[in-house]
């Protein structure tokens, strides 16, 4: 049925991440069955990754005074000729901009960000390191998305018993945040081993069956807090660090698409866990050995058994 | 800020981004982003509101660094001294990595109108048909310089991997 053979331009447009669903779904299988394709996809991110790590330094580097002056009159000029609610004005896409802005300004620059610049090198470690965990796990949600038998080691069924067991593995109070409003139930989650130590994974799905997974790690203390954006290929990524915990949001979907669910997530995750249950008492020693005792065993479950719950 | 200006200076950091990787000299590239933006100022009338702002400023980034191109090839063949040591001073910045170094001389050695679609689409995320409008070539064409940009950098890089297999060419 699905005749359409993919053609060359697809499969460029899929690594870029301009293709729509369907045909999104039709080059996946053809990479699936031609691993010489698939290692052309996978040596074209590559490419992409490494243009990055070349010249994103650039945005670290504060424009000369010409251009800042240019970027000032411009915005007084431009501001002028719009004077109806236009595209930037929409409060998504703003949001959007602040998040670009501080992927790029992130390393300080022209964003100027006081004492908790008062290293460079470690500040830049942290933001690798951060910026590995949002690798992480967007390969993750790339690999666990890819097969339906193996979605989630652990059912949503019994949110508590998940929230407390993957709570459990971090040694931190972890939940998913309820994402009905925007349209995502939770089918479960899974424990995956990052760089930062134990991850958490929280798988959703919407009635379109499209899955967004929500990472949650652990990195090192004092991380500040900003969200930042990468694509890889087809799949979009907003990460971010609340408190102790960083969190990151996959899914193939549009930037706005996720943007919208990142946003719901952030509001949850700010108002904290629902209040059913009062945070489990933790004690060091307990914790670790429940660690040990839970080890990859949980039996992986499909959550398409979990149809019949709706 | 206005609401405005967090757009524009995410679209000058991205212009800023692309002119270095296109002419790999700080000086350059930032006098390029320079050029480019007092034309915008000039112009920023025939800017529309609701319009894709970022188009519009690599579009003017493109037409601004063509007509260099095209007044320096016009200018007698003259090299000024601090310019090219300028130019030899410049890389070892951070490619320790032998990948990148690797990667920094591929897209050294494409030709410059697949290196321009590489650059656009892979590090500054534009979209096909941005691209064919900023340009004023088909959108065919873009993805066949894509193509062959991102076949060609594949090529070095796995070449350079190991064992030198071939120098085709």
């Amino acid at each position: 049925m699905n005749a359409h053979r993919v053609t060359e331009d697809e499969l460029h447009a899929y690594v870029d991440g301009q293709l729509d669903g369907n045909r999104r779904l039709a080059v996946e299988r053809w990479l699936a069955d031609d691993p010489d394709a698939a290692r052309r996809a996978d040596d074209y991110r590559l490419q992409s990754a490494l243009l990055h790590d070349l010249f994103d330094t650039v945005l670290r580097e504060p424009p000369s005074d010409a251009v800042h002056d240019l970027t000032d009159r411009l915005k007084g000029r431009i501001a002028l000729n719009d004077n109806r609610p236009a595209w930037h004005a929409r409060p998504l896409v703003r949001f959007a901009a602040a998040v670009m802005l501080v992927v790029a300004g992130a390393a300080g620059g022209w964003l100027g960000r006081g004492e908790e610049q008062r290293a460079a090198a470690p500040i830049a470690q942290q933001r690798q390191t951060l910026a590995t965990f949002a690798e992480e796990a967007t390969e993750a949600h790339r690999f666990y998305t890819s097969d339906e038998r193996f979605q989630v080691e652990l059912g949503a069924d019994n949110q508590d018993e998940l929230n407390g067991w993957l709570s459990k593995r971090m040694g931190r109070d972890v939940f998913g945040p309820d994402l009905g409003r925007v349209g995502f139930r939770l089918i479960g989650g899974r424990s995956l081993p990052t760089d930062l130590g134990a991850g958490a994974q929280y798988m959703y799905v919407n009635d379109a069956d499209k899955r967004i997974t929500l990472f949650v790690g652990a990195p090192q203390a004092g991380n500040p807090s900003k969200f930042s954006f990468t694509q890889n290929g087809d799949v979009s990524t907003f990460y971010w660090v609340e408190g102790p915990l960083a969190y990151a949001l996959a899914g193939r979907l549009s930037k706005e698409e996720l943007l919208k669910i990142a946003e719901a997530v952030y509001a949850d995750v700010k108002a904290g866990p629902p209040r059913r249950d009062p945070p489990p008492e933790k004690q060091p020693q307990q914790q670790q050995q429940q660690q040990q005792e839970q080890p990859a065993g949980v039996q992986p479950i499909s959550d398409t058994q979990k149809a019949k719950d709706s | 800020m206005s609401k405005f200006g967090v757009d524009l200076e995410v679209h000058i950091a991205s212009l800023r981004r692309y002119a270095r990787a296109l002419l790999r000299n700080g000086a350059d590239a930032e006098d390029l982003v320079q050029e480019a933006l007092t034309r915008a100022v000039a112009r920023a009338d025939s800017f529309q509101a609701g319009t894709n702002l970022r188009a519009w400023l690599f579009t003017i980034l493109h037409n601004v660094h063509v007509n260099q191109v095209r007044s320096k090839a016009a200018r007698p063949q003259e090299v000024d001294v601090a310019d090219v040591e300028s130019k030899l001073v410049t890389p070892a910045r951070q490619e320790e990595r032998v990948e990148l170094r690797e990667m920094m001389r591929a897209v050294e050695e494409l030709p410059e109108d697949q290196r321009k679609v590489l650059l656009l689409v892979a590090l500054e995320g534009l979209k096909y048909d941005e691209v064919a409008d900023m340009l004023g070539v088909p959108i065919g064409t873009v993805m066949s310089r894509l193509s062959r940009a991102r076949e060609a950098v594949r090529a070095k890089l796995a070449n350079e991997g190991g064992v030198t297999l071939r120098r085709v060419k």
